[in-house]
């Protein structure tokens, strides 16, 4: 990839989220935020470059991480998603009838999400 | 149809920011807050900034109907479903097909008819009692509630994965005594709206004073709460005496309804009303008129707040008890400022 790639990651948890961002951050990502969904809805509105990948939580405070996808999805087809969620939880599945490309289970290690998010960047599945 | 959503507190401003941004979306939406605070202003919103804007919005209450009824009513039927079934009845989900379907105190639903509900969720058919067909509904779900849903399914009363499935958006309206910052815009507007509705001349209507009064008080009802105060002192003047009642009134409601005990032991009405003291016939507020209205209050207060306290607050059980609808007991609930035990939900 020519520059960095950018990637807007929504979580409500602070800890999660920061956490997220910082590895990110390290690994050459431009790293953009927001801790609910309908900041995260503002931010896909008016950045001008665009992202070239969202990672988001499900759960989340006003607009939820499945809104989120789906949103992105209709308006922004080629934006690959990632959903990340606590396990068993009943939004897994509404994720992926929102066509989230990849749902990820959390715990999971984040070079594992970092490889998956490549992947997915690079016109993959992210499997 | 409705009004804008009314406020200047963070809290609303959020609200009007949140409606923009999903509106066109039609993704299920679950509105949130007590009784009075504005859920269905909100849903309305919704619907006029939409692309449905135009088509149908359907507006059920789930808590006022038998869960038979509400079953034919969201679905509707053949003729011959069930006796009685004379004519084929068209559903809810029908006829707001391309519009939006409220579905007000969805907390109050069976959890049969949940399950029913989260199969048109999830596969956006149903099926008329008595029919073989299914027929395909594109409806914008927008549930309303005063109950804390996440409550309801600790408590077995809610499925979690309706749950779900309908909170792809969450609204939630802050009860009036945490942004009282709203009152004075909305008493504005009100007042504006009941003026042209009343039509006469020397109207009387609250003083910044009595603003700031009314600013201070608790609105266990809310917004509806408010109108039915600014109508009060705008048909019957006296906004100084209307606001003092209001806060007569909390005071003596704090603790909840009046305990059974009391409400048998036989109590003299002019003991009742105060007539040696503040509503004497020497008091300058006296008048056959306000105390009549006051006496009709406090009788409507004690037996509500008994059968009340007795139906352990179901609010549909009370109503059919009192034999008034649901929604004059919600509005009595409010007008009459009865507040739940502590602990209750309201
Ligand atoms: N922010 C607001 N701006 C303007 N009007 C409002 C606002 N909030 C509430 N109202 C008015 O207050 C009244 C009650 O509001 P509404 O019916 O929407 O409440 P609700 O939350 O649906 O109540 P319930 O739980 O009893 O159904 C309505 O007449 C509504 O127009
Ligand atoms: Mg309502």
């Amino acid at each position: 990839m020519a520059t960095n790639p950018r990637v807007l990651i929504i979580d409500d948890t602070e800890e999660v989220l920061s956490a997220l961002c910082k590895y990110f951050d390290e690994q050459g990502y431009e790293v953009v935020s927001a801790d609910n969904g309908l900041d995260a809805l503002k931010l896909l509105d008016e950045d001008i470059p665009g992202f070239d990948l969202v990672i988001t939580d499900l759960v989340l405070p006003n607009v939820s991480g499945v809104a989120v996808i789906s949103i992105v999805k209709k308006k922004f087809p080629k934006v690959p998603v990632i959903a990340i969620t606590g396990w068993g939880e009943h939004p897994e599945a509404l994720a992926r009838e929102a066509q989230a490309d990849l749902v990820l289970e959390k715990p999971f290690k984040l070079p594992d999400l970092e490889k998956a998010a490549r992947k997915l960047i690079a016109g993959g599945t992210g499997r | 149809m409705g009004p804008p959503i009314i406020g200047v507190s963070k809290h609303i401003q959020h609200i009007r920011e949140l409606v923009d941004h999903v509106a066109h979306t039609g993704l299920n939406t679950v509105i949130s807050g007590e009784s009075g605070v504005g859920k269905e202003v909100v849903a309305q919103n919704l619907y006029s900034r939409s692309p449905r804007l135009g088509k149908p919005f359907i507006k059920i209450n789930c808590a006022a109907l038998p869960e038979g009824l509400l079953e034919s009513e969201l679905f509707g039927y053949e003729k011959g479903a069930f006796t009685g079934a004379e004519q084929k009845r068209r559903g809810k989900f029908q006829l707001a097909h391309g519009g939006v379907l409220l579905l007000d105190e969805i907390g109050d639903m069976s959890l049969p008819l949940q399950a029913k509900l989260l199969h048109v969720l999830q596969s956006g058919e149903f099926t008329p009692l008595g029919s073989e067909k299914e027929l395909r509904t594109d409806t914008w779900v927008i549930a309303a509630t005063n109950h804390d849903l996440k409550q309801d399914i600790a408590e077995g009363k809610f499925r979690e994965d309706l749950f779900y499935r309908l909170n792809i958006i969450k609204i939630h309206i802050p009860p009036l005594r945490e942004r009282p910052e709203d009152i004075p815009p909305l008493v504005d507007f009100y007042v504006k709206e009941y003026a042209e509705q009343l039509g006469g001349e020397n109207i009387e209507i609250p003083s910044p004073r009595v603003i700031d009064r009314m600013m201070q008080y608790g609105w266990p009802g809310n917004v509806r709460e408010l109108q039915n105060v600014l109508k009060r002192m705008m048909v019957l003047g006296n906004c100084d005496q209307i606001v003092n009642e209001l806060f007569a009134n909390q005071s003596e409601n704090i603790g909840g309804p009046a305990p059974v005990s009391d409400i048998k032991r036989p109590v003299s009405l002019s003991d009742l009303l105060d007539l040696e003291g503040e509503n004497s016939p020497e008091s300058e507020s006296f008048s056959l008129k306000a105390i009549k209205r006051k006496a009709v209050d406090q009788v409507e207060r004690e037996i509500i707040s008994y059968v009340l306290d007795k139906t352990d607050w179901n609010r549909s059980k009370a109503a059919k008890i009192l034999k008034i609808s649901y929604k004059t007991l919600l509005y009595k609930i409010s007008d009459l400022a009865i507040t739940p035990p502590p602990g209750k939900k309201r």
